[in-house]
């Protein structure tokens, strides 16, 4: 059959109600006769994927079968906590809160942290200065790998940019990833605990692209949503009756101390658009055809096409399993 | 300068030497990702005793072994 022609509309779900439909039979499927386990463990954050995944398997296994963890820490958004009592509260899931900062003090993420920030600059105090680390937007442009620049906001409202070494970028990176491996063995405690699988929330983008931690949130048993474009996601989220607050968040990493989206960290374009450029490129459209669509220039198409290339490359290690076939 | 350069690639990436030519795209090729270049500015810096400003990080300067020698050499004149 010949490729529909590339339209802005491309990746539009025709039928939202069969995708939900579909979704949940398998995800009914999956944990029954796969799995076999008995519920599903779904840790919210109070974001859009959390809640679309929590919606979706409570339709799947039913309200008493499912529990949303809240794995709150010292650095977490206010925020968070609220929104995700209230979707638990919307579909009448029991709902554990489990503080996690302890945990991460004894691993020592915020120390390790704070002391490579420091390194990089000396002037940073973590007890009143905030930090968070992203990929400037020039980067997009250029055919070289982007590099990572850290980012102090002083208590006073001031700023300083560096561009991290090597050692300083992967200690802080190895330092954080204690967050999402701690929410990962919490969520499994639950689940042994009652037989249940954990149901990830990783999207089609955080897979393909490498925005999880391995063994972190990339750890669960299935992820009902791992096959979805982010404005598909939002699209179920309509539907199935996610509280219009979530809805109108603005994604964020809720990682480091100061606020950050996860377009600034890590997508560098809006949802929209990157959906759009990722279907052309994983269903190899020509840059010229996606160009016409998306009303850009064709050079510009180019060099997004070879930044996926490079990202689903370069993250191949994180979806691997281990290799035992010696 | 340039064997150096390519035996440093050549180390932590364990590609073979004999297939790094001068002029080998390391990027475009994927010799090189985003933990290949930090650890490229680190090795000049530390072994080359040149540091790489945030507007030295360019395509032309970065993308083979000819013209990140050519960097060197322009910003080593720079210094002297």
């Amino acid at each position: 059959m010949a490729k529909p022609k590339f339209t802005k509309d491309i990746i539009k779900l025709a039928d939202v109600n069969a995708t939900i439909e579909h979704l949940v039979a398998k995800l009914k499927d999956d944990v029954a006769k796969q799995l076999r386990r008995r519920g599903g463990i779904v840790g919210i954050s109070g974001g859009i994927d959390s809640s679309v995944t929590l919606a979706l398997t409570v339709k799947a296994l039913g309200a008493k079968n499912v529990v949303g963890v809240m794995l709150p820490e010292k650095d977490s958004s206010d925020d968070s906590k609220a929104f995700a009592l209230e979707l638990a509260s919307k579909y009448g899931v029991e709902v554990v809160e489990e503080n996690i900062s302890g945990a991460l003090d004894g691993f020592g993420c915020y120390s390790r942290r704070d002391e490579a920030v420091k390194r990089v600059i000396p002037e940073f105090n973590p007890l009143v200065d905030k930090m968070k680390i992203g990929i400037p937007q020039e980067f997009l442009n250029t055919n070289l790998p982007p590099v990572f620049y850290v980012t102090v906001i002083f208590a006073d409202g001031s700023e300083k940019s560096e561009r991290l070494p090597m050692n300083e970028y992967l200690q802080i990176v190895a330092a954080s990833n204690f967050k999402q491996r701690s929410r990962m063995s919490m969520l499994y405690y639950h689940a042994e605990a009652k037989h249940y699988a954990v149901i990830g929330t990783p999207n089609k983008h955080e897979v393909q692209q490498g925005f999880f931690v391995k063994y972190g949130d990339g750890g669960a048993d299935v992820m009902p949503i791992g096959n979805l474009y982010k404005t598909q996601v939002y699209e179920l989220a309509r539907h199935i009756g996610v509280p219009q607050n979530i809805i109108d968040r603005i994604p964020t990493t809720d990682t480091y101390t100061a606020e950050q989206t996860q377009e600034e960290f890590f997508y560098q374009m809006p949802f929209e658009m990157m959906d759009l450029l990722w279907y052309g490129w994983e269903n190899n459209y020509s840059p010229a055809e996606v160009a016409v669509a998306l009303q850009k220039e064709v050079d510009e198409v180019e060099k997004v096409f070879k930044n996926f290339e490079r990202k689903k490359k370069t993250t191949e290690y994180l979806r691997m399993p281990p290799i035992h076939n010696y | 300068m340039k064997e150096d350069i390519r035996t440093f690639i050549s180390e932590i990436t364990f590609v073979d030497k004999s297939t790094i030519a001068d002029e080998t795209k390391l990027f475009e090729e994927g010799i090189f990702d985003s933990m290949g270049l930090l650890s490229l500015i680190t090795f000049l810096d530390e072994q080359m005793g040149v540091k790489t400003d945030d507007s030295d990080l360019t395509e032309e300067n970065f993308q083979s072994i000819n013209t990140i020698v050519a960097f060197l050499e322009r910003k080593k004149s720079l210094v002297n």
